[in-house]
């Protein structure tokens, strides 16, 4: 087990190593966006068009060679030295470091409501086959899974924003994070994302609980006596918690990850998704990598940890013979 | 979602069960294989013919009639993945009636789903044939902001209205019959257009999934050994990145072009296929039928063709469908970013031009919104019905029934992670 949580670190390494290496080589493979937009306002200005270039080059340090570029970057990528935001006027870190709250103040409590709320009705579901809850349920899971993030968004600010009033069009900063104000603009975020979280946490759960509905051990503590509400939390959702803890890591966080980033464009939260959407309109790329690789990291994370969970929850499971990764 | 799996379809022809069938044997048994020889030959064909409209000299249209249009590569690409959706979708059904006939009754059980199917084919008949009747959506300030037929708005919203105003209210016209965007485009092009890229986007992308996803994981599967263990441990590193950041910052270098999209997309997205189509080769490996046709001197390229491939297929189409809608949302968000093709209306782009309207112009955004939607619910009902009646576990009883498909879900999922 240990054995295997070390391999597993290891492979994480190797893996975010190899998304460095590919976003760098993204990097140099591309015409810088930022480049044009520079040079072609220095040679506005009427500077030699070379010039101005080189000039570009050289504050980007884009005319060092490709090695040492390379070293510099995993270097900083390291060291959390992330560049300077042209657009913000202040390093990326700090950026980011401004900007995060307001990301972790609507995906936490859309989180957990949605992990909840999907295990409760998932379960529900799956232990009430083909009732009208079963089918309800159904319809909100694939409700959810097919509405547009950013479109639901915008439905939601033209109903209850626009028509009913009851919740602002524009995000405010500059109200205390605990007051009624914040809690009001941030329900519809919250309730976009939590939508599309809980939608697939119900089908997994419902999936994983019908596994065990009708096993053996189910119907021997049926015929045993053990009452309906028992069985379905000491029964059927103890084992099923085991592959659903896994999916609630990573492929929960996944869907939090790109759904928050159109929530907030459409919403205007200046969280992560909004920094670095502003940063790609702007052409700041340093900014633009570090909001790309932010979550990216996150998303190694998440799989590392449903991994370790997996292991470590499914006694089933024996890893010793795996060391070959 | 409704009844019981009927076993009634599969006594229909008691007499055929057990047949042989000839004529399949004939055609195999001579030289090249028909089918891929004629896709192939299509798929050819189809490519120098757009090679020669992209190198022609002269920027004339390829057709003036009946509205102006000149043929792209992307359109090429297009109707090469109909021609191989067809040859291998729609024909081996038209082919083989009585298989088509058992899989109907089984996806004719989700009534939802049968619905969808009508929408889809709406949408697929908008996107294909669409284009060649309405013409490209146009930018023309001037009719900015006109409302829908039937609708009227205070006349100080569009700049200068269209259709008679009245009472101060201006009115809806046929000259726009979903209304205009802000800067003058017709929704109706904007949405016909809009829906062929989706189907660009959803159908292209998907064959290239499927394309090397199945060889991948057959591959995998067939080879065994070293050659298995470095394929899926690619798939695992590919798997493991969120790929919408990825795409995010590839659109954001390169530029948004509708083709890289397409290509990035599809090369970047057949992990899951592959696995799936790995592990259920192996599966079916070890089943009775192959081990005879191995016994009898099969070799593994022609029990790969003739037993594995064919027989893990209904998976690979479930799990194509499946994958359409996610590529269609990925699209419309990556344009409503403003990082798809400025060169092409998306849906994603429209709602993204009427984000800002919305106390004045809702319709803007809206319709797109409700295309997307609705496309996007189809596809998955569609997916769904299509998980249940092409699975031949269900068929054979073992599964209790239809409603139970999600096990799968989480069968493939520990087994992928088990694989890491």
């Amino acid at each position: 087990m240990k054995r295997y949580v070390l391999a597993r670190l290891a492979w994480t390494l190797v893996a975010t190593w190899l998304v460095l290496t590919l976003t760098f080589g993204l990097l140099v493979a591309a015409p810088d966006p930022g480049a044009s937009a520079y040079v072609a306002g220095q040679v506005q200005e009427g500077a030699d068009y070379e010039e101005a270039r080189e000039s570009y080059e050289r504050a980007r340090g884009r005319d060092a060679p490709v090695l040492e570029r390379y070293r510099n970057y995993l270097v900083g990528v390291a060291t959390l030295d992330w560049g300077w935001s042209e657009s913000r006027s202040q390093p990326v870190i700090e950026a980011i470091a401004t900007a995060w709250p307001y990301s972790v103040m609507y995906a936490a409590p859309a989180l957990l409501v949605s992990t909840v709320l999907g295990v409760a009705i998932g379960l529900y579901s799956a232990t009430h086959r083909n009732s009208v809850e079963d089918y309800a349920a159904s319809s909100l899971a694939f409700f959810g899974a097919s509405i547009p993030d950013f479109w639901f968004a915008i439905v939601l600010l033209l109903v209850f924003g626009v028509s009913l009033d009851w919740i602002p069009l524009y995000f405010r900063t500059d109200v205390s994070w605990v007051s009624w104000t914040n809690v009001r603009q941030l329900a519809a975020p919250t309730l976009v994302v939590a939508l599309s979280a809980t939608a697939g946490e119900v089908r997994y759960a419902r999936a994983a609980a019908l596994e065990y509905v009708n096993a053996e051990f189910i119907k021997a503590a049926k015929a045993k006596g053990v009452p309906p509400g028992r069985r379905m939390v000491r029964h059927v959702l103890r084992p099923a918690l085991v592959p659903l803890s896994t999916i609630l890591i990573a492929d929960l966080l996944g869907v939090v990850l790109v759904s928050s980033y159109l929530v907030e464009v459409v919403f205007g939260i200046p969280g992560l998704g909004l920094l670095s959407y502003r940063a790609i309109v702007q052409g700041d790329v340093p900014l633009v990598l570090a909001t790309v690789l932010l979550p990216t990291f996150v998303a190694l994370l998440g799989n590392l940890l449903q991994d370790v969970a997996y292991a470590a929850l499914d006694p089933r499971i024996d890893y010793g013979g795996r060391e070959g990764r | 979602m409704t009844g019981e799996p009927d076993g009634t379809g599969d006594e229909a022809e008691p007499d055929r069960i057990g047949a042989i069938d000839w004529e399949t044997v004939d055609a195999d048994d001579g030289g090249v294989p028909r089918r891929p020889a004629a896709v192939l030959a299509a798929v050819l064909g189809i490519a120098a013919a757009v090679g020669y409209e992209a190198f022609r000299s002269g920027g004339g249209p390829t057709v003036a009639w009946p509205v102006a249009y000149r043929v792209t590569p992307l359109d090429g690409l297009f109707v090469a993945t109909l021609v191989v959706g067809v040859a291998y979708g729609a024909y081996p059904l038209y082919a083989n009636p009585r298989l088509a006939r058992r899989y109907w009754a089984r996806f004719r059980e989700h009534r939802v789903a049968v619905w969808s199917l009508w929408v889809l084919a709406g949408v697929c008949a908008v996107g294909v044939l669409g284009p060649l009747v309405v013409a490209k959506p146009t930018v023309e300030v001037a009719v900015g902001y006109q409302p829908p037929a039937f609708w009227s708005v205070p006349s100080a919203v569009p700049g200068s209205c269209v259709g008679p105003v009245v009472d101060g209210a201006c009115r809806g016209t046929w000259q726009y019959p979903l209304g205009t965007t802000g800067d003058g485009r017709g929704i109706l092009a904007s949405v016909v257009y809009g829906t062929r890229v989706s189907l660009q986007v959803g159908l292209i992308t998907a064959t290239i999934v499927v394309l090397v996803g199945t060889t991948v994981g057959t591959v995998a599967a067939a080879a065994g050994g070293r050659v298995d263990e470095a394929l899926m441990r690619y798939v695992d590193v590919q798997m493991t990145f969120p790929a919408f950041f990825l795409y995010l910052f590839v659109l954001y270098l390169f530029g948004g072009s509708l083709v890289l999209l397409i290509l990035v997309f599809g090369f970047t997205s057949w992990g899951g296929t592959a696995r799936l189509v790995r592990s259920e080769t192996l599966q079916r490996r070890e089943e009775g039928y192959v081990r005879a046709a191995r016994a009898a001197g099969a070799s593994t390229g022609w029990l790969l063709r003739r037993h594995l491939v064919p027989n893990v297929s209904g998976t690979v189409i479930t799990n194509a469908t499946l994958l359409v809608p996610g590529l269609i949302l990925l699209e419309a968000s990556f344009a409503f970013l403003g990082l798809g093709d400025p060169g092409v209306t998306s849906w994603g782009e429209v709602i993204a031009a009427g984000r800002g309207d919305l106390a004045t112009a809702w319709w803007i955004s809206t319709i797109p919104g409700v295309a997307l939607f609705a496309t996007v619910l189809a596809l998955n009902f569609v997916g769904d019905a299509l998980r249940d009646a092409l699975d031949p576990r269900v068929a054979s009883g073992a599964r209790g029934r239809a409603g139970d498909r999600g096990s799968s879900d989480t069968a493939e999922r520990a087994d992928g992670s088990e694989t890491r």
